[in-house]
Order: structure tokens, then sequence, then C-alpha cells
């Protein structure tokens, strides 16, 4: 059991990341395009339209992907999950639904619109297409995250006698508390992704010396939107994530701020240390007292109850490695702002473009905001375990009980090779894409 | 669990399709990029719309035996996506930009 538990559970974790990498760049990406698309509406100056529908081409081919890599996801919820699938179904089959009907088609009609359609409908019509799929890919987001925000906080629920959870109140679905904030951070931290990703680009072509007009243009797009998207990313979304979490899972909190013991008043913020689970307590630790406190609470010495208060089972099953996660993403999302400023700095100053080594650093640091999305999700999903709907549905009771482990383990084999494959050919395209770049070419 | 993996083969599928057929009939290629992504949807909506008559990947694997036919369908259906999939966005760009 507890072997096709934890193969059902690394399966998943391996598509979904995989499936992650796409989603998060077009999200973001949308609202870039929208924004170049705008402002060629406004100057009528030819770069912008070019750079919107360049970007649109690197969206389309993440578009696909995320495609491909979502088909698996949607199996294993019947393959894998059938138990909870069959008594969560009625509730999460709504907005998952949702996310298909809606978000989906609008996205996708809009995108072959926007792709094929410039010069039968016009450029206002045509900005209203890259606007709607901007608005088909958000609401993608929304009703994922309201399908999450309903396993990490179920609202609007009743549970037959048989053990099925049934929606009481549709509405509540969408009131949930922990959406609003849950979305908003995944959504400006895809932002993020995308401002580095057009940055990065930018940062290549003045590097290489190529289409040099356009490199400028999206350096300095993506230093902008980079900056502003860091901060809101840690303040306000991130804050009000955080507190949500305090709130409502208070235990995950503890794990996650690696507290160990109750502090009688004002807890401290661990910037370093190593979580030691035999003496329960943190390694090498360097931490500054009472921050916790006050950044969650506006108190300096209220108290916040840590892992000791907690019964073994109410804790999360991996501590060390929720953690890491929750302190991996916080550490990259300040290395991203201290980047992005100083690049803003060099940018108005107008050096920007001719420092090598600051273009150097945009350039590679473009895996990070990935690693910073996929560890806040770690975070989240590592945080409700050992739930799949918190406190009301273990994740062992919803495995599905026929699919042996070995079964499991095959096919996450083929999924490695075959996504080895995708990923292969996803680099030669979008590498194709860049190296093309958005000049029209002259016949 | 298996029929999760034959609908990513049909895809893969539906894309080497559509790159083959684009390299013999340059005048419905959108190139390796377009090509490449039309070839995802062809195979994607041919196998989605008609795989319930009895090719999908469930019915390949059902009783979990692999049917050697039902696959050879589905391929050949994965390439008739690709190739149409091709053929009709062509159609589709030229209207849209008469």
């Amino acid at each position: 059991m507890e072997d096709m538990l934890f193969y059902d559970r690394l399966q998943f974790a391996f598509t979904i990341t995989f499936h992650y990498i796409f989603p998060q760049l077009t999200m973001g990406l949308s609202l870039l395009i929208v924004f170049f698309k705008g402002k060629y509406l406004i100057n009528n100056i030819e770069k912008y339209n070019n750079a919107a529908k360049f970007l649109m081409k690197i969206f389309a081919i993440n578009f696909t992907m995320g495609v491909v890599t979502g088909i698996p996801m949607e199996f294993q919820f019947g393959t894998n999950w059938a138990k909870f699938s069959e008594l969560t179904g009625g509730i999460i089959g709504q907005t998952l639904a949702m996310e298909g009907m809606f978000s989906f088609f609008l996205e996708s009609s809009f995108l072959a619109l926007f792709i094929f359609g410039e010069k039968l409908m016009g450029q206002k019509l045509h900005f209203l297409t890259g606007f709607l799929v901007f608005l088909g890919s958000w609401a993608s987001g929304w009703f994922i995250l309201a399908t999450n925000a309903w396993m990490q906080h179920p609202v609007g629920y009743e549970v037959l006698e048989n053990g099925k959870f049934v929606l009481e109140n549709f509405s509540a679905l969408f009131t949930n508390p922990w959406l609003l904030p849950a979305f908003l951070h995944n959504q400006i931290a895809s932002v993020v992704t995308s401002s580095f990703v057009v940055a990065s680009i930018g940062a290549f072509y003045v590097l290489r010396n190529k289409q040099t007009e356009y490199g400028k243009l999206f350096l300095k797009t993506g230093v902008i939107f980079g900056l502003i998207s860091s901060v809101l990313v840690a303040f306000p979304t991130g804050d009000w994530n955080a507190k949500n979490v305090a709130e409502y899972q208070p235990a995950s909190f503890a794990a996650m701020e690696g507290i160990f013991e109750t502090e009688e008043a004002g807890a401290e913020i661990v910037l370093v240390g190593q979580p030691n689970m035999v003496e329960k307590k943190l390694d090498n630790k360097i931490a500054v007292p009472n921050i916790l406190s006050f950044l969650t609470h506006q108190d300096w010495d209220k108290q916040i109850p840590g892992m000791d208060q907690f019964k073994e089972e109410e804790l999360p099953s991996n501590i060390p490695a929720l953690y890491y996660s929750y302190h991996i993403m916080v550490g990259l999302g300040t290395i991203f702002i201290g980047v992005m400023a100083l690049a803003l700095f060099f940018l108005w100053r107008k050096k920007l473009y001719t420092l090598k080594p600051l273009l150097w650093i945009i350039m590679f640091l473009v895996p990070f905001p990935y690693i910073a999305n996929l560890t806040g999700w770690y975070t989240a999903e590592l945080g409700r375990q050992p739930y799949l709907v918190y406190g009301l549905l273990k994740t062992r009771d919803g495995i599905s009980p026929t699919v042996s482990s070995g079964n499991t383990l095959f096919t996450l084999l083929g999924f490695v090779a075959l996504y080895m494959l995708l990923g292969l050919l996803f680099l030669v395209l979008v590498g194709k894409t860049i190296n093309q770049g958005p000049k029209p070419q002259t016949h | 669990m298996t029929g999760t993996l034959i609908s990513l083969v049909s895809i893969l599928i539906g894309i080497i399709a559509a790159n083959i057929f684009g390299v013999f009939y340059k005048k419905y290629s959108f190139g390796f990029i377009g090509n490449t992504l039309v070839g995802v949807f062809g195979s994607i909506f041919l196998i989605k719309s008609f795989g319930r008559l009895g090719f999908d990947p469930w019915s390949i694997m059902q009783n979990e035996s692999f049917n050697i036919t039902l696959f050879v369908v589905n391929c050949f259906v994965s390439i008739l996506g690709g190739v149409l999939g091709l053929v009709v966005a062509k159609l589709i760009y030229k209207k849209l930009n008469k």
C-alpha cells in the first residue's frame, strides 16, 4: 500500500512539474503580448506589433506543450486517483470542467485568430483577440486555483453517508478565502517568469549584437515588469498567502517556517538552517527574533504555535522537503528583486545595454523563476500532506486500490522517456523561433 | 495506465506525419514549428472526436491486454489528423489572409 502511494505521488509530482513549466510562461506572457499590442495601437510604431506577434509564437509553442503534457494529468485522476475522483468528483469536477469548457476553448480559439487573422480583422479586433487569449489563460488559472483552494480549505460541501462529497453551495467555491490570494500570488509569479524570459531574450540579442532594436525593447520591458512583479509577488500577495496558511493550516505554517518549539513571546524568522528531524531542531540556524510574529500578526510579541503544539499525524509528512521548498522560493524571490532593481538602476543611468556582466546574469537567470514557481507549488502541496482534502481525506485513501506500484512505475518510466523527447522538441522549436527573431524577413 | 502513454505516442505520430507531409507538399507547409503545432492539435482532434468509435487508448488496453489492430488504427487516425490538420489550417490561413 505504501509502495503504491509512493509511486502514485511520484508520478503525479513528475508529470505536474513538467506540465507547469509551460502554463506558468503562457499566463504571464499573454499580459506582455496585450501590453505590446496596446502600445502599437496607441503609438502606431511597427516594432511593438512585431514584438507582440513574436511573443505570441513563443506563447503558441508553450501552449501546445501545455496541452500535450496536460493530457496525462487529466487521465491520472481516473487511473491513479480513482478513489479521490469518485469521492470528490461532484465538487472538483465542476471547476475542472469549467476550465476546459470556458478557458481552454477561449484561449485556443482566439490564439488561432491572433496568429492567422490580423489582415482580416484589422488592428483593433486583433488587439481584442490578444486580450481574449490573456483572459482565457488567466481564467484557466482561476479555475485550477479554485479546485486547489477547495482541497486546501474545503468550503460549501456536504459529506453523504457513502463518504462522497457533494456541493452544497456553488458560489462558495469562488468566494473561498483561500482562492483570491493564491490566485493573485500564482498569476503574479507567472508574470515574474515571463518577464525574466523576455528580458533574457533581450539580453541574448544585445549580447550577440543581433536584432538589437528588439533586444533593447525586450530588456527594458522585461526589467520593468520583472521588478514590479517580483515586488508584488512578495508583498502583498505572498504575505497574504502566508497569513492564510497561518490561519487555516497552522501546523503546515510551523513546518515551513521551521518552528520546532513554541517560543513564549514573539517568533523568530529563520534565514538559514537545516531541519534535524532526530533532535527536532534546526541546525546551524541564523534567525532574526520576533520578525515572524510581526509579519504574520503585526504584533512583535504574538505567540506562533510551533510543531510541538500539534499531534504527529497533524504535521506535514515531509517536513524537510516542505521547509526547503519554501525557503528556496523565498530566497530566489529576494534575489530577483535585487537583480531587477540593479538592472533598472543601470537602465535609468543608460548603461544597461553595454554592461555585459549584468546582461550575462540576466540571460542565465532564466531557469530560476521556473524553479521558484515550482518550489512555491511544492510548498502548497507538501504543506497540505498527509491530506488530499485538508482535514477530511487522507492522501492514502485517494489512490486507486487496483493499480499496482509496478504498473505505475512502468508508466512513469514511459513518461520520463516521452517527456525527454518532448522537452528536446520544445527546446528546438523555441530556439528556432528566438533565432529567427521578431524582425520580419525581407525577401 | 498504459493508455495514457498511448495517447502521447498518438500525438508524436501526428507531429511526425504533419512534418513529413509538409516536406512533400510544400504548399501546405507552415515550416517546422508551424507543422509541429498543427500536428499536435490535428491528431488530438481526430483521436478525441472519433476514438470513441472503438480505437481510443482505453479500448486498445481493454482487459489489460494490448490490441495491436486497434493500435494500428489509432496510429493511422493520428497520421490522418496531422495531415488533415495541415490542409485545413492552410485553407483557413489563406481565407483569413486574402
